[in-house]
């Protein structure tokens, strides 16, 4: 048994071999680190670009003035509707789709063939690009020749117009949000609810438990999980909804639908004022922030959880 | 042929060591098991001899050279995995002709797969995926592709371990044939003492990543070198008692719950060892009706088929309990009976109890 | 669950029918519109039963559009064309780029690569414009306005981020042994990935392709910001469409229908990996 190996000869293949299996996990996320840079790049440009006077047609008077955007926000109503509107129109949406999704997947939830083709004809609304959903919709409600509103005329309403009209543009804008990602919804919690345990529920059947009961008492907390990551899923994308109300109505009527990513695009390319439209968007990546970390978390428990059984 | 040297190998993840100071020689054409409890280190050490890990300290050799830093792909190692890791979307034919490392032509690639199969009894499943074969068959397919490349080194990780007990029997048999024909050096990792025995040339007791004995098969149970050693084989496991054995007119005694025994056949130096543990195997313990000098009163407790005998459960006057193993045709004894226990001199272990270690014979390293 | 009483099977049936409607009803009714002549689609009321024309997608995809404000010539096809060119060179792209990466983060616990995946996962829910609007004006410094390549990497920022999740939940089911087998019989650790990981995770490869080829496509603001006409997708191209005056409601209907139809075939050739596509494999379908 020699031990006389010298030193050397040892350690450098050992070294070597060591360097070669740390550089290889490094190289290959290279372009993954790419790609981080090239968003972290512009995200850290648009948050000193919120602490400046910066407007693209008078580049003069380009100049570092603080958190002036932020503090003029306080006193500026528009600011206050972008914000309201924003959190209306996703506290809206997230309840609708909730509630509807929670119901059809119940309606869905026995694993019979109709039932799974159903499932799969309703993803079809996600898959639609949500911009083209909205003209789907605008088509629908187009008030000469429209088939929503001859129906609807039908019922009296004569002059229901729909997203032209302040009062009902909310609604409608709405509508298109629930018709698109309802079954974003609804998709994660049947396969949540076909994947709880059986046995609660057929003890629960063997003993006579009112149907109620075990909605609420079994069905529902085991459904927790999905329900939370669904709905912050929802909630995350929904606060930053830009497509379906750009394209429904580009903010109007008047400010009615300004929600924030509509109105610092607007601020950006109508009034060239990129200063207050990135502290705007600093302001809406402040609240997603703290939602998403909060998501996170939840996230990645229940996606350990998902590998853990698989 | 090569030799497998495996020189002062230690290794930690973080502040658990893995291995400690191991050294270990395995002959060309030689099996030596490494034999351990879960989580001893048994697969780690695999690992590093594969190359999926590399030991923070120390040195592995193959015919002479380190392969300590070498890619596994340039090792000249085969590997049997404890879960087969066949590949999925290969047929079996495929994954067994994927370990010929040398490119060989078509034609010889064909005939070595064929001739390894037939060896292995595996020839009508060649075209099978993985998931088509059974347990046993993924298991001859998992031991054809390392032994296919004619390896220098094979490591095989507790082969038998998700194979049924009928076939885990048959292999037991035919392993050593299989695996001598290749003149490999056989590094053999089993949790399970009887497989170790019936296998090996030499068997490697890994305990808490420290080699505690190495040793010919009969000699690790004849001649346990601690206690932790003598405790991993045998099942039911080795009864201990405490004893303080004093030299009397000569001869070793020591006193068990009132009965006086001669452990006679002990050499006297054995005298100042202070506090021991006397171990005897259930095998070797007689449970007889009649009472005498040398003879432990117990009560049993239960008794219990185990394997082709009978298992007493047998409680001594001061709580001690002990198991007894007995050969089927011998009379039996039955639940709270009173019964006296004796065993030969010769089937009495002796371990210090600070150490561990067996006292009768200095302990020394095995030398490679 | 088959002792439910009638009522209540009566109800689901019925809950159903109009849960089916609701969802349905729109890409059908359209469907049947961009098979309409302009008269057919503003009679009142309207009629189910009506002679389909196809004049509508002859317009566009010849792209001379006869309108009342006279002849439009409106390039639609090429938006078509454009929204398949940037969809599927950005998501080979990603592939290229976030299959060896998934790879790295399921098989080496290194810092920079978690960092790395919760950047992105982060970024997956922050405002787009927060990083567009300032990177736009990067891009006409650089020169990467209005180019294809420009558009591509800014999808990255979509396809990329879906395939590192997906991926490498698939990676991280493999076992290691398989792969170490597969190097011990003398290939080099680029043979087993090539060989073993990637033919073994191609179900979660295919899957997160797919699913990053749809989002692509359907993405509207990211071209809406960088591109100008002659490179916008049918997304961006759909709206200025409707936008001009005169254009008749059946050759909309008719661009809908063509905008939506690869992303709603795809999506339902690969059903059964949406779930997890969709929740970045939080829920295994």
């Amino acid at each position: 048994m020699s031990m006389v190996q010298p030193l050397q000869t040892q350690a450098l293949p050992r070294r070597a071999a060591r360097l070669r299996g740390r550089i290889l996990p490094y190289l290959l996320s290279l372009p993954a680190l790419l790609v981080c840079i090239a968003i972290l790049v512009p995200f850290v440009t648009a948050a000193i670009y919120s602490l400046q006077r910066y407007r693209l047609n008078l580049p003069y008077l380009r100049g570092f003035i603080g958190v002036d955007n932020y503090i003029d926000f306080l006193s500026d109503p528009a600011f206050w509707n972008t914000l309201r509107i924003s959190l209306v129109y996703t506290a809206l949406t997230v309840v609708l789709e909730l509630l509807l999704g929670l119901g059809i997947a119940m309606l869905l939830r026995r694993p019979t063939r109709f039932h799974n083709a159903v499932s799969i004809v309703l993803l079809l609304p996600l898959m639609t690009a949500p911009a083209i959903a909205a003209l789907m919709w605008k088509l629908m409600t187009n008030p000469s020749f429209g088939i929503l509103s001859y129906l609807v005329s039908l019922f009296g309403a004569h002059d229901f117009k729909w997203a032209s009209d302040p009062s009902t543009a909310l609604f409608t804008v709405v509508l298109v949000d629930v018709w698109v990602y309802t079954p974003f919804i609804m998709i994660l919690l049947l396969a949540g609810l076909r994947s709880l345990p059986r046995q609660p529920f057929e003890a629960a059947a063997l003993d006579g438990v009112p149907a109620s009961f075990v909605f609420f008492r079994i069905t529902l907390p085991m459904l927790a999980p999905y329900i939370v990551t669904a709905s912050l899923f929802r909630l995350l994308d929904s606060i930053q909804q830009f497509d379906i109300v750009y394209a429904m109505t580009q903010g109007g009527p008047g400010d009615r639908l300004m929600v924030f990513q509509v109105q610092a695009y607007l601020e950006f390319f109508q009034y060239t004022n990129v200063g207050r439209s990135a502290a705007l968007l600093m302001i809406l990546w402040l609240i997603t922030n703290i939602l998403s970390n909060i998501f996170i978390k939840n996230w990645l428990r229940l996606r350990a959880r998902a590998h853990g059984h698989a | 042929m090569a030799r497998l040297e495996l020189n002062s190998i230690g290794k930690g993840f973080g502040p658990v060591r893995c291995a400690e100071d191991l050294s270990l020689t395995v002959e060309s054409g030689e099996i030596v098991a490494v034999f351990g409890p879960s989580g001893s280190g048994k697969t780690v050490l695999l690992r590093m001899i594969a190359g999926m890990f590399e030991p923070d300290d120390g040195d592995i050799m193959v015919g002479g050279q380190s392969i300590v830093g070498a890619p596994p792909e340039r090792r000249g190692i085969g590997m049997a995995f404890q879960n087969f890791a066949l590949f999925p979307h290969m047929t079996a034919q495929d994954n067994i002709a994927s370990g010929l490392r040398a490119k060989a032509g078509a034609r010889e690639l064909a005939s070595r797969v064929t001739s390894i199969s037939r060896l292995l009894k595996i020839e009508h499943v060649l075209g099978h995926m993985p998931r088509e074969l059974s347990n046993g068959q993924k298991q001859r397919t998992a031991l054809a592709r390392a032994l296919i490349g004619n390896p220098e080194v094979l490591l095989l990780d507790d082969p038998l371990r998700n194979v049924d007990a009928k076939l885990r029997y048959e292999m037991r048999l035919e392993l050593p044939n299989l695996l001598r024909r290749s003149s490999a050096a056989v590094l053999y990792v089993t949790q399970d003492y009887r497989e170790a025995m019936a296998i090996a040339d030499r068997i490697a007791v890994l305990i808490d990543g420290r080699l505690a004995q190495v040793a010919r098969p009969e000699e690790v149970y004849a001649r346990p070198a601690s206690v932790a050693v003598a405790r991993l084989f045998g099942d039911p496991s080795i009864n201990l008692v405490e004893v303080v054995p004093a030299t009397d007119q000569g001869c070793l005694m020591c006193e068990i719950v009132g009965a006086r025994i001669r452990l006679g056949s002990f050499h006297d130096q054995a005298a100042d060892q202070g506090p021991c543990w006397l171990g005897v195997r259930p095998d070797d313990l007689a449970v007889v009706r009649s009472a005498s000098e040398d003879a432990i009163p117990a009560r049993v407790v239960a008794v219990t088929p185990m394997h082709e005998r009978a298992v007493l459960l047998l409680r001594f006057p001061d709580g001690t309990e002990w198991l007894a193993a007995l050969p089927p045709d011998s009379p039996m004894a039955s639940a709270d009976d009173g019964v006296f226990v004796r065993f030969a001199p010769e089937a009495a272990l002796l371990f210090d109890r600070a150490t561990g270690l067996r006292v009768d014979v200095p302990h020394r390293r095995q030398a490679a | 669950m088959d002792h439910s009483s009638l009522a209540s099977r009566v109800f689901r049936r019925i809950a159903l029918a109009l849960v089916l409607v609701f969802f349905m009803f729109p890409i059908v009714w359209i469907f049947l519109m961009s098979f309409q002549t302009n008269e057919q689609i503003l009679r009142i009321p309207p009629r189910i039963l009506f002679e389909p024309t196809l004049a509508n997608y002859e317009a566009l995809i010849s792209g001379h559009l006869r309108t009342t404000a006279g002849n439009l010539e409106i390039s639609f096809m090429r938006n078509l064309m454009n929204s398949f060119v940037l969809s599927s060179a950005a998501v080979l792209l990603a592939l290229l780029l976030g299959v060896p990466a998934a790879y790295a983060f399921a098989r080496f616990k290194f810092r920079l690569g978690e960092t790395i995946a919760f950047t992105l996962l982060s970024f997956r829910f922050a405002p787009p414009l927060l990083v567009l609007l300032p990177l736009s004006l990067y891009y006409q410094q650089l020169g990467l306005n209005d180019t294809y390549f420009g558009i591509v990497w800014v999808y990255q920022l979509i396809a990329l981020p879906l395939i590192l999740w997906i991926v490498r939940g698939y990676f991280e089911d493999i076992s290691p042994d398989i792969e170490h087998a597969y190097r011990l019989a003398g290939h080099s650790w680029r043979e087993a990935f090539t060989r073993i990981a990637v033919p073994l995770a191609g179900p979660g490869i295919a899957a997160a392709g797919l699913l990053s080829f749809i989002f692509c496509w359907n993405n509207f603001v990211f071209a809406l910001i960088l591109a100008s006409a002659d490179k916008q997708p049918v997304t961006v191209g759909a709206l200025a469409f409707v936008t001009a005056s005169g254009i008749q409601y059946g050759q909309i209907a008719a661009a809908i229908v063509l905008s939506v139809t690869p992303t709603l075939l795809l999506a339902l050739y690969a059903q059964r990996y949406l779930v997890e596509g969709l929740s970045l494999g939080a829920v295994k379908g």
